[in-house]
């Protein structure tokens, strides 16, 4: 048992924190939001200079090789300042895929341009109607050598920025997981407006080709591919998750320390510390589900309860403590001149990425029903 | 990090649901299960004799003191197997009081009270409530006053649980009437047998427990322990021991458990099972995504607790989340047994014996005893989030 973090890690988690806190004060973030995509290109350069966008790819493809673990650490920083960074769509579902089950020619492609900032990758998680990864609606034919796409995936982060959208599609034989270019012929990009101001996309694919070395897993080990990219993804997820309540927690125990009301302080209202403290408590739930799931992970062992555990907390907890954050703060807590309104809108963002907690737990009742119902 | 047991760790584990399996006697289950669920009746009190022969009792002692010095995360494993079979193991008595006897009692109370602890011949019954002074612990107004070389002891305690069969009374008294609160206070051992002691029954919703009435009560001079006005620090030490114990995940995962069990065996009259429904699924759901975070606070403060790192509002955190959600459970499990789980135990038709019936009505002492939730919350506010405090 050991909930410690290595020297390696702490440094990392330094180094995080005084590159975002230098570049996610309110002003810089105002400025950014005033623009059409909510992405910070100058902090990604940084973020990339200082080696973290490299965290989990290997030294040979131009990054640190720290583990999940580690680039979990920075996710939460992530969270935590609410940085206008892609950095789980570009890191985790999609570089990380690209490196544990990729060609070699595929991840000399695409990694070393992500750890040094100038390759943006994405993931197509869902499909209008349809928040099944693994069972997608869309077809893939074959052509030739490659194949062609049709049917359309919904919220993807950055599809105009990337230079490939990973997603899965039907074809022969299964399902397979592609790797598309966004920008060829048969792929149109509608910009949509999701309510943290992340630039999102619906993909509509009219025969959009696919090049044959596009290919990331056929349908002999799609299902368990999709299965990692998933698991991982709604971990950092989690760990964003964690950084946005922790914040909205921090933020509303100053404010209410030094807001006053009636002469006093309204944190010495014993009804405002316990709500904040029904915060803290909350977090610290979420902060140890999380962990065990990336501890799995990081160890490559199958984690589907763990994760599921932990992202129905995590969709739980953003949504108490966004509220209770609100309600604790009064009218300024809703002031877009303040900065709390945008861990609100992280908070119901994360909260509904990827299963929300009511979803879930269907799942996880159904693992139940299969660990103790008794044979007929 | 890794969150998962060492391999030694879950050695231990595997040693010790073994060893409590046998332990669990049918005579001994049938005698707890017959209103002495806290224990004190004779076979309670011979497998406690034999959980002492066998050398369990001084685990997670310090080896100064005699003990074997195992860590806190092998104290925890201990506790969670413990709790898992229902046996009323007397913690209080074993891991609050006997190592503050061994670090203070004189030789006669080592060679007696403190051998009767580690051979699990003793059970020591906890005198700190009085009728006027709960969380306001500090104010309590039992006093000994010196007399040559005894104490004399008068004054009233309430909720003196396990008084009924217990062979002494770890008892918070004032020594000194002047000064107030915290400071004047100091710890005595008073034995059972004690001329002036006396006891009367308060029936709760779910357990029994007592008044004690100390009408001058007197007892040697060594029997105040750890010094003439250290009890504040005594007390408050072995609240903070106390508190992960309270909301151990052992035996809420064993009901859960049960009820899953239970639920996924019983058919109904159209052929389907109980947990073939939606929203049992989602009861269960629920309890399981509630008892794993419990499982790792409890594993955090432990391990923190090894490592030497426990923060103040770690263990506060623990014991606000344990309390309120064991309530929650229990709801949650009752809702899947239906009516049923109303029947009590030998009742004919009564689910698991009754035990989910039983353990709603005892389930609220929890969130205000050992330290009510509001002051766990104070503490969360001040120490984990800065906050300053009110009044
Ligand atoms: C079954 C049972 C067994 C027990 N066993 C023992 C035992 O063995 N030994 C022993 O010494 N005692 C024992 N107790 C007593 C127990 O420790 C007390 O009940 C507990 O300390 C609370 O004290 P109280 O009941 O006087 O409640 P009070 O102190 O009157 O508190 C009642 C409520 O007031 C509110 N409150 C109090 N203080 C504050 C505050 N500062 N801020 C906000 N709200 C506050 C809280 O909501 C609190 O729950 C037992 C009690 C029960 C019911």
């Amino acid at each position: 048992m050991d909930f410690s973090l290595s020297d390696e890690q702490l440094e990392l988690q330094k180094l995080a924190r005084q590159i975002l806190l230098d570049q996610t004060g309110n002003e810089r973030l105002r400025e950014i939001e005033k623009e059409e995509d909510r992405f910070d290109e100058k902090l990604w350069r940084d973020l990339a200079e200082a080696g973290l966008l490299g965290i989990g790819i290997a030294e040979a493809h131009g990054g640190m090789d720290l583990g999940f673990e580690s680039l979990c650490l920075l996710i939460e920083e992530i969270g935590a300042s609410v940085a206008p960074v892609p950095i789980v769509p570009v890191l985790v579902p999609t570089a990380l895929a690209i490196q544990r089950f990729g060609s070699e020619e595929q991840a000399r492609r695409f990694l070393p341009g992500v750890a040094s900032g100038e390759t943006l990758l994405t993931t197509a998680l869902i499909e209008s109607g349809n928040e099944e990864f693994r069972m997608p609606t869309t077809k893939a034919g074959r052509v030739g050598a490659g194949w062609i796409l049709n049917g359309s995936k919904t919220c993807v982060p950055f599809a105009h920025r990337a230079e490939r959208v990973l997603l899965a599609a039907e074809m022969d034989g299964g399902v397979g997981v592609f790797l598309l270019d966004p920008h060829v012929a048969g792929v149109e990009l509608r910009r949509q407006q999701a309510t943290a101001g992340e630039p999102q996309f619906e993909v509509i694919l009219t025969d959009a080709e696919i090049a044959p070395d596009d290919l990331l897993a056929g349908p002999e080990s799609a299902a368990s591919v999709l299965g990692w990219i998933e698991q991982r993804s709604m971990v950092a997820h989690c760990a964003q998750a964690l950084g946005v309540a922790e914040c909205a927690t921090r933020m509303t125990a100053q404010y209410t320390s030094e807001r006053e009301q009636f002469g006093v302080k309204i944190a010495t209202f014993q009804a405002v510390a316990q709500r904040a403290a029904d915060c803290y408590v909350d977090t610290q739930c979420l902060r140890v589900v999380t962990q065990q799931a990336i501890s799995l992970l990081d160890a490559e062992r199958d984690a589907s309860e763990a994760v599921a555990i932990a992202k129905i907390w995590a969709g739980d907890v953003v949504h108490r403590v966004s509220h209770a954050a609100q309600h604790l703060h009064g009218g300024i807590g809703v002031d877009r001149d303040y900065p709390l309104f945008r861990y609100c809108l992280w908070a119901k963002q994360l909260e509904l990425t990827q299963g929300s907690s009511s979803r879930l737990l269907s799942g996880l009742g159904e693992r139940i029903v299969a660990e103790f119902r008794a044979s007929d | 990090m890794r969150i998962e047991f060492t391999p030694r760790q879950r050695t231990l584990q595997k040693e010790l649901r073994a060893y409590f399996e046998q332990l669990m006697t049918p005579e001994l289950r049938y005698e707890l299960s017959q209103g002495t669920r806290e224990g004190g009746g004779p076979e309670f009190r011979k497998a406690l004799r034999q959980i002492g022969a066998d050398g369990w009792i001084s685990l997670g002692w310090p080896e100064a003191l005699g003990g074997q010095g195992a860590t806190p995360m092998e104290q925890y494993i201990f506790t969670e197997e413990v709790m898992r079979t229902g046996f009323p193991y007397p913690f209080l008595t074993t891991d609050a009081i006997g190592p503050v006897l061994a670090e203070h009692g004189d030789e006669e109370i080592k060679r007696t009270v403190l051998d009767g602890i580690l051979r699990g011949e003793i059970v020591i019954a906890i005198g700190y409530t009085e009728p006027s002074a709960g969380t306001d612990l500090a104010s309590l107004t039992t006093r000994a006053d010196r007399d040559g070389d005894d104490w004399v002891i008068n004054g009233q305690k309430t909720f003196t649980s396990l008084a009924d069969f217990s062979d002494y009374v770890w008892l918070a008294a004032r020594t000194d009437p002047k000064s107030k609160k915290h400071r004047g206070l100091s710890m005595f051992l008073v034995p059972s047998d004690a001329e002036g002691y006396s006891i009367s029954p308060i029936w709760t919703l779910g357990v029994r427990t007592n008044a004690t009435f100390y009408d001058d009560v007197r007892v040697p001079a060594k029997n105040l322990i750890g010094g003439e006005g250290n009890g504040w620090g005594l007390i408050t030490g072995q609240l903070n021991r106390e508190r992960l114990s309270l909301v151990n995940h052992g035996s809420a995962d064993m009901l859960y458990r049960e009820v899953a069990s239970w639920a996924g065996a019983t058919l109904l009259p159209d052929g389907s099972r109980v947990i073939d429904a939606h929203w049992v699924q989602h009861n269960l759901a629920r309890a399981r995504v509630g008892l794993e975070a419990l499982r790792l606070l409890c594993w955090k403060q432990a391990w923190q607790m090894t490592e030497g790192t426990l923060q103040m509002a770690d263990a506060s955190v623990a014991k606000v989340y344990g309390t309120e959600f064991f309530i929650e459970l229990y709801r949650l499990l009752l809702e899947i047994l239906g009516q049923a789980g109303t029947l009590k135990q030998d009742s004919p038709g009564a689910i698991l014996q009754g035990k989910l019936e039983f353990r709603y009505r005892v389930g609220s002492i929890l969130t205000f005893g050992g330290g009510t939730n509001e002051v766990q919350r104070d503490i969360v506010a001040a120490a984990g989030l800065g906050m300053p405090r009110g009044r």
